[in-house]
């Protein structure tokens, strides 16, 4: 069992975050919560330039992660029935893919 | 001895993970007391596995019967002076903001706290365990979806929601969720249409203002008609004095010598 707060991911790929949510609503936790774990000083620390918004609505839409990364690829995480650890993860193995991807190509570019 | 080592050593428990040596001369080798693990006398080993605790089974398995019912936790006093002082927090201040908190960095926590402290908003670590049973009691319902992830409170008998909105929005890591202002939920966008709103003394001047429009228009209306006749005598008293007992002239027609 894997506590939310440790699981590390890279920011670096990543461009932009925006969570939105609507708090008044019920299924905001796991969102929330994962707000929380990626303003955490380490994750942040991996990616200075990686700005993360926080929006928050009052319309009753349904919680929402929007990552944007640096190749123009675009994430979307509907976060209603979702867990944190569920959207760490997959941002994760996102993020070590794309990171692997650069360093094959900085190789082939430097041989 | 040699080939009883032998044995002890190949018939060793398979839990223990220490380095023996292949060959060891019992004669001159370690004591009964070692630092090592060393192997038991197979013997022993088997009046160990022989003696093992074996725990006595019940009469009635547990399932058959009902579950016993969950001992309560007791609060202890550290949390009724919590909550007590959480409810204080909500009867005595009139702005209380719920925010998210997401980690920030110290010093930066410190400037906040300093900046607000200077509009007299206090801040507040709130943990929701206490707080839920709380405001589930009280008349805040409304706000229990809120406290879910870490909270902080934003309080103060002052409504200086603008000054409170520049604070935040210098600190990415503070999001405002929603606040209760003289007993009124707002959610953010409520929050930042009431720091638009003009001081109460300009509103209390503007609404005085609009109220005594009609009223005034109706006193000047009512009083159009006995002005004109009082302004009409005046002129015939003045013509009649000024021209002797010369012709009553007709009266000037007033409007229209208004309108000129």
């Amino acid at each position: 069992k894997k506590m939310a707060s440790k699981i590390r991911v890279v920011l670096r790929p990543v461009k932009s975050i925006v969570v939105r949510f609507c708090p008044f609503e019920s299924n905001v936790e796991s969102t929330r919560k994962f707000l929380g774990c990626i303003n955490h000083k380490k994750i942040q620390a991996t990616n200075r330039n990686c700005e993360v918004t926080a929006d928050v609505r009052h319309d009753g839409s349904e919680p929402l992660v929007d990552v944007m990364f640096a190749d123009g690829e675009r994430l979307i995480m509907k976060g209603a029935n979702l867990t944190t650890i569920e959207m760490l993860t997959a941002l994760g193995s996102r993020c070590n893919a794309k990171e692997l991807k650069e360093e094959q190509r900085s190789k082939k570019k430097s041989p | 001895s040699l080939c009883a080592k032998m044995a002890a050593l190949s018939g060793g428990a398979p839990w223990r993970r220490g380095w023996l040596p292949a060959l060891q001369l019992v004669r001159r080798g370690s004591k009964a007391v070692t630092r090592h693990w060393k192997a038991m006398h197979f013997q022993r080993q088997k009046l160990m596995a022989v003696t093992e605790y074996l725990a006595p089974r019940p009469a009635i398995p547990p399932r058959c019967l009902t579950p016993r019912k969950e001992r309560v936790e007791e609060d202890s006093g550290y949390m009724r002076l919590l909550r007590q002082q959480v409810e204080e927090v909500f009867r005595d201040n009139r702005m209380i903001a719920i925010c998210q908190y997401n980690s920030m960095p110290g010093e930066d926590l410190v400037l906040m706290r300093h900046y607000l402290r200077k509009y007299n908003i206090e801040v507040k670590f709130v943990l929701n365990e206490i707080v839920r049973p709380v405001l589930a009691q009280s008349k805040y319902k409304n706000l229990l979806p809120l406290f879910v992830a870490r909270n902080i409170l934003l309080v103060s008998p002052e409504l200086k929601a603008k000054e409170m909105l520049r604070v935040l929005k210098g600190v990415p890591q503070v999001n405002l969720l929603g606040a209760c202002i003289e007993d009124t939920i707002l959610s953010r966008q409520g929050v930042e249409n009431f720091a638009k709103l003009p001081p109460l003394e300009v509103s209390q001047g503007q609404t005085v203002g609009a109220l005594s429009l009609l009223p005034s228009q109706t006193s000047s209306l009512l009083q159009r008609g006995p002005a004109h006749l009082t302004a009409l005598l005046d002129e015939h008293i003045r013509r009649l004095q000024a021209g002797g007992t010369g012709t009553p002239p007709e009266p000037p027609p007033a409007q229209s010598s208004e309108g000129h």
